[in-house]
């Protein structure tokens, strides 16, 4: 079997590719990424609570102010007040310009205390510029 | 007198460089894009004044549902305990207090036996908690 001498020339195509529809498909990726991106930024407050120390002593605690939440109602150094005497309160602090053990707050709450009323608090001492202390009463 | 008629001009808009254009745009969106993490878990958030808008990018995220269930990134855990141990493995104690914000969610309606255990599993593991809410005027 002899080998075909005479084979046909291969013809030489344009090597261009086609790119056209570049731009189209590049339009859809935009489209896809603008859909699937959350420009939302969440929206909370930031608490750094201490952590590690343990002490049993009341002594140690006396002078730093405890809010009390029992249920929905606040005591600032066990007096009742309503949340904005306690803002005015924190206010009267100054809290941002205290230094060390003067910025922490303790935070005590019962078990009739919901996270929302425990968050308006929360909240509250974090942005006056409070360190939030918990108080955990043991049984 | 007598006017010249204006010949017209031939009007192509040039569109060889959308292309490119629209690729510099993908690449933007491609760096700025944060696929969301969350995965969907059914609460109510509390609402208060106080609330801004979190600056840093939290490296966990803790969710409690109504059910007093606790989700970390999504995946549900026993207890608080295992809040801990799981942010522990996260939170080295090389990181820098930007890189220490833990996301928490918590439905607004649990009582203290449920969302303070969390708290103080956060605290433990050395992180700063950035507890979500909505903006209430």
């Amino acid at each position: 079997m002899g080998r075909r001498r005479d084979r046909k020339k291969k013809k030489h195509r344009d090597g261009e590719i086609p790119v056209g529809s570049f731009s189209d498909i590049a339009f859809l990726l935009i489209v896809y990424f603008l859909v699937a991106t959350t420009l939302v930024k969440v929206k909370g407050v930031s608490v750094d609570m201490p952590s590690g120390e343990e002490s049993s002593n009341a002594s140690d605690n006396d002078k730093t102010p405890t809010v009390m939440m029992k249920g929905a109602e606040i005591y600032f150094k066990d007096k009742p007040i309503t949340f904005d005497e306690l803002m005015v309160r924190l206010d009267a602090l100054n809290l941002k310009e205290a230094e060390g053990q003067e910025k922490v707050i303790m935070l005590e709450s019962t078990d009739e205390t919901s996270y929302q009323d425990y968050y308006k608090v929360m909240a509250a001492i974090s942005k006056k510029g409070g360190v939030i202390a918990l108080v955990e009463v043991e049984e | 007198m007598a006017r010249k008629k204006k010949e017209r001009r031939k009007s192509e808009v040039p569109i060889a460089s959308m292309g490119d254009i629209a690729f510099l745009l993908i690449i933007f969106f491609l760096l700025l894009s944060e696929f969301n993490k969350d995965k969907p878990v059914e609460l109510v958030l509390p609402t208060s004044a106080s609330v801004e808008k979190n600056k840093e990018k939290p490296i966990a995220r803790v969710d409690i549902d109504e059910n007093g269930i606790i989700y970390v990134d999504g995946n549900e855990v026993s207890d608080s305990q295992a809040v801990t141990d799981l942010l522990l493995v996260k939170l080295d104690k090389t990181l820098s207090d930007k890189q220490r914000h833990v996301q928490l969610k918590c439905h607004m309606a649990l009582g203290k036996g449920q969302f303070e255990p969390v708290l103080q599993a956060i605290a433990e593991a050395g992180g700063i908690i950035d507890a979500v809410g909505e903006k209430n005027e």
